[in-house]
């Protein structure tokens, strides 16, 4: 794993992250076990508590297909929780680039696949 | 449709026959078959990573990354229209060219992918190794066929090392990816010094030619300018000295450490003559018949190019003096956008990718289909990727630049900069790619609005501005004039400037470090007080470059880092 | 373990030297380290040496002609060198007799070890043989020459793969 994601503080509060093997998307881990695109829906860990689901959810990283499973620290704010480095900043909205490609951006013309 | 290739061929890439084809179909059918193995779990994904990358895939910050080959930088109309429909069916509708004359794409989906290499074969492409510990697309001389100082066409050559070097079976795990350049001329436009080898041809005594062989240059984390191991390399030589210097690196690079695994570490380590006399020994010992490249061989390869079918020049020269008249805006384009071609009448036109406040080497798929008909209609069928993240159209008639440019403007893509401070050099960064540090778009952005003026542009003249969102400097910031380097302070963006770094024609050198890191505002403000510098203190037609070299660095750094 | 061969699983006959334990009779394979112990052998079996990915195999130059077999070992399956070893062994030292390859070997490197001059594969414990038999039969096309015989294909440097 990428030492940067791991930069937890002893004390804080983070959520669970990952890619989905199919088709590469960020999800995060909800409060009700499944993984939405929304950093909003994520469930808060205590950073103590962090490594523990970590463990398990790694364990079923085939089985849910999900890759690079892995904790973000946040700060909670009004509108959810904030990442504390730009890099998880931008894994959260999308590309600053592109504001339009939120994370629940759908295709104008669906691709052939949907 | 003006010009209409003598053959069936076409021109400027190699026609493929059914061995390839059947080659293509086996790999396509062989990544199907990991994908499945890897949704299975008889792959694990530290298993299935090398394969996917073997195959042009990274999995980046929001989605898979796919790149595409597009060997020694061309292509042809009808693979410009496969690449805009893969945009347009399996993407968010744009794609990004790289500093390796290839392709990607940023938003491709794991389960797709091998419809769309099947969608990639139909018209003679792939990705195959453009990722990966491996032998990387050979990039070459974006003029090359056309240049009025050519040699020779490199692209035959780059065609037979891209052969040669295709799933190699010794050389598709080596320590760390390996990257080729040729230029066909003396003239050095591929910076074959900062490439882990870089060919440099010229003809020799019977006519066949020799090359110069560079070995151990290249950016990243350690900057090194490549050694030159020799000079005077025959043609037919070619393949098994290749051969003996990868099999040195093979079997002695490092693999402990990912950041010390290039070649060039390897050569450093060893002194250059210490690693020259293990490649001799190697060379000496090899089978050179199985090795060997026959002319005829290379004159094999050859016919499959199609050669463009020139019209006589007539009044073309004449016809474009009066268009460069009467219109200003079009003879500034004429003047920074075209190259002088070998034959009369025509000339290489260079199509910026690099708008005023645009994202640099970006397209829409809507762009690259305007791309293919130019081509179509104006240079028989031909395109070109360069590695400065341009478009190239390489046989233009002098007589139809004026309709081409008018094409151009209407479509975004008209912007008179090639060879100026926006021409900006950029890697995707952190809005894409899961290695970077700090953001490289953004900052390019308002770098290129900032220096948007064209009348400034032209006063500051020749820059070269490249931007590497970390220390893998795959935007080549140790090579720009300017370099910027995006770093990580304590999880925030920041950004060090770097300058004095050239990467051509004989004077390449790597850029010095200024100073402290800073933030994206304060260094595009730190970049226009070193604009101003150079502006107050250059001597009278001396260029960015030459006073930095005259003045050191020290005028610059009080430059960038004055707050008053 | 299985092994591999033309992809068909077949027998292996050969043991495998035991750390700290005298060598057996019968068809043997020794590392590097125990080399001079084989060769001295009082055992009509036949002897073979297992090399590390960071053995230089020229220092097998003057035991080879008694050597049966050489084991090539992938530590992990992104370590190359083995490709590199068998080839020199096979172009270098005109190493006629089997060599194998074990350790991490995925059957996606069966092609590129067979064109390197691998004749035998120690198959990985998890390996399902189908894939590997499928891996075999997959591709009838190369881009280079190899130290096999292959026939050339069309022009250039392609091979025809039997």
């Amino acid at each position: 794993m990428d030492r940067r994601n791991s930069r937890r503080d002893a004390e804080g509060t983070s959520v669970i992250t990952a890619n989905r093997l199919l088709d590469g998307r960020i999800v995060w881990l909800a409060a009700d076990g499944q993984w939405t695109t929304l950093i909003q829906d994520a469930k808060l860990y205590p950073n103590s508590a962090v490594e523990e689901a970590l463990k398990a959810r790694n364990a079923r990283a085939q089985e849910e297909a999900l890759v690079g499973i892995y904790g973000v620290q946040v700060t909670e704010t009004a509108s959810g929780p904030l990442p504390v480095t730009s890099r998880e900043r931008i894994r959260a909205a999308g590309p600053s680039v592109h504001p339009d490609f939120t994370p629940d951006w759908h295709a104008p013309h669906p691709a052939p696949y949907a | 449709m003006s010009h209409s290739p003598s053959a069936a061929l076409p021109v400027g890439h190699y026609a493929y026959d059914d061995v390839d084809r059947t080659f293509l179909k086996q790999r396509v059918a062989q990544f199907k078959d990991q994908v499945e193995r890897r949704l299975s779990g008889a792959l694990t994904e530290e298993e299935f990573k090398p394969l996917r990358l073997m195959n042009g895939l990274y999995l980046q910050l929001h989605a898979y990354m796919l790149r595409v080959a597009i060997p020694y930088g061309v292509l042809d109309a009808k693979q410009m229209r496969t690449l805009a429909h893969i945009a347009r069916t399996y993407d968010r509708d744009y794609g990004h060219f790289t500093t390796r004359q290839n392709i990607q794409f940023n938003w491709i989906r794991l389960e797709d992918t091998p419809e769309i290499l099947n969608v990639l074969a139909d018209t003679d492409m792939h990705a195959i190794q453009t990722s990966g510990n491996c032998i990387r697309n050979v990039t070459a001389d974006q003029f090359a066929g056309a240049a009025a100082d050519e040699v020779l066409d490199p692209r035959v050559y780059a065609e037979i090392l891209r052969q040669w070097s295709t799933l190699h079976p010794e050389f598709t795990f080596l320590p760390r990816k390996f990257k080729i350049a040729i230029s066909g001329s003396q003239q050095d436009r591929v910076a074959a010094r900062f490439h882990d080898i870089g060919l440099i041809s010229r003809e020799g005594e019977n006519g066949r030619p020799v090359f110069e062989v560079f070995v151990g240059g290249g950016l990243g984390r350690t900057p090194i300018i490549g050694v030159r191991l020799r000079d005077d390399l025959p043609e037919e030589d070619l393949i098994a000295y290749l051969e003996a210097v990868l099999r040195v690196y093979n079997a002695h690079g490092r693999r402990d450490n990912i950041y010390k695994a290039r070649i060039k570490i390897l050569v450093q380590a060893l002194g250059t003559e210490e690693f020259l006399n293990q490649v001799n020994a190697e060379f000496a010992a090899m089978d050179r018949a199985r090795y060997r490249l026959p002319e005829s061989t290379v004159e094999a390869i050859r016919a499959r190019f199609g050669a463009p079918d020139f019209a006589p020049a007539g009044n073309a020269a004449e016809k474009l003096a009066a268009q460069r008249k009467a219109d200003r805006a079009f003879d500034a384009w004429v003047h920074t956008n075209t190259h002088p071609h070998k034959q009369s009448g025509y000339c290489s036109i260079t199509i910026s990718c690099k708008p005023a406040g645009g994202i640099p080497g970006d397209v829409t798929s809507a762009q690259m289909d305007l791309l293919a008909d130019l081509a179509e209609r104006y240079s028989f069928g031909e395109l070109r990727i360069t590695h400065l993240q341009n478009v190239v159209l390489g046989h233009v008639r002098q007589d139809a630049l004026y309709d081409v440019w008018q094409a151009l403007e209407k479509n975004g893509l008209g912007e008179a900069n090639i060879g100026f401070i926006t021409d900006i050099v950029a890697c995707p960064g952190l809005d894409y790619c899961a290695l970077a540090n700090a953001r490289s778009i953004p900052i390019a952005q308002k770098l290129s609005s900032r220096f948007a003026n064209a009348d400034l542009q032209r006063e500051i003249g020749p820059l070269r501005l490249n931007i590497s969102g970390c220390i893998n400097a795959c935007g080549h910031h140790h090579a720009g004039h300017i370099g910027i380097l995006g770093v990580d302070k304590r999880g925030e963006e920041a950004f060090q400037i770097t300058l004095g770094g050239s990467a051509g024609d004989g004077d390449a050198s790597i850029g010095q470090i200024l100073g402290s890191a800073m933030s994206e505002d304060e260094t595009v403000d730190a970049i226009a007080r070193i604009i101003d510098t150079y502006l107050s203190r250059r001597t009278a037609g001396e260029r960015f470059i030459e006073t930095c070299r005259r003045l050191g660095t020290a005028p610059f750094k009080d430059a960038a880092y004055a707050t008053a | 373990m299985p092994l591999l061969e033309n992809g068909q699983i077949i027998q292996d006959t050969w043991q495998i030297a035991v750390e700290g334990v005298s060598l057996p009779a019968g068809d043997v394979l020794v590392p590097l380290a125990r080399l001079s112990e084989g060769l001295g052998r009082n055992s009509d079996g036949r002897l073979g040496v297992v090399l590390s990915s960071a053995d230089e195999v020229e220092t097998l130059r003057d035991a080879l002609p008694r050597l049966d077999v050489v084991a090539l070992t992938f530590p992990v399956f992104r370590d190359g060198r083995p490709f590199t070893q068998a080839r020199a062994l096979r172009e270098h030292l005109h190493f006629k007799g089997e060599i194998r390859a074990g350790g991490h070997v995925l059957p996606d490197q069966y092609e590129f070890l067979l064109r390197c001059g691998v004749t035998a594969i120690d198959l990985p414990g998890s390996s399902d043989p189908a894939v590997w038999q499928r891996a075999h039969e997959a591709f009838t096309v190369a881009y280079q020459p190899s130290i096999l015989k292959e026939q050339a294909e069309g022009f250039a440097f392609r091979r025809r793969l039997a």
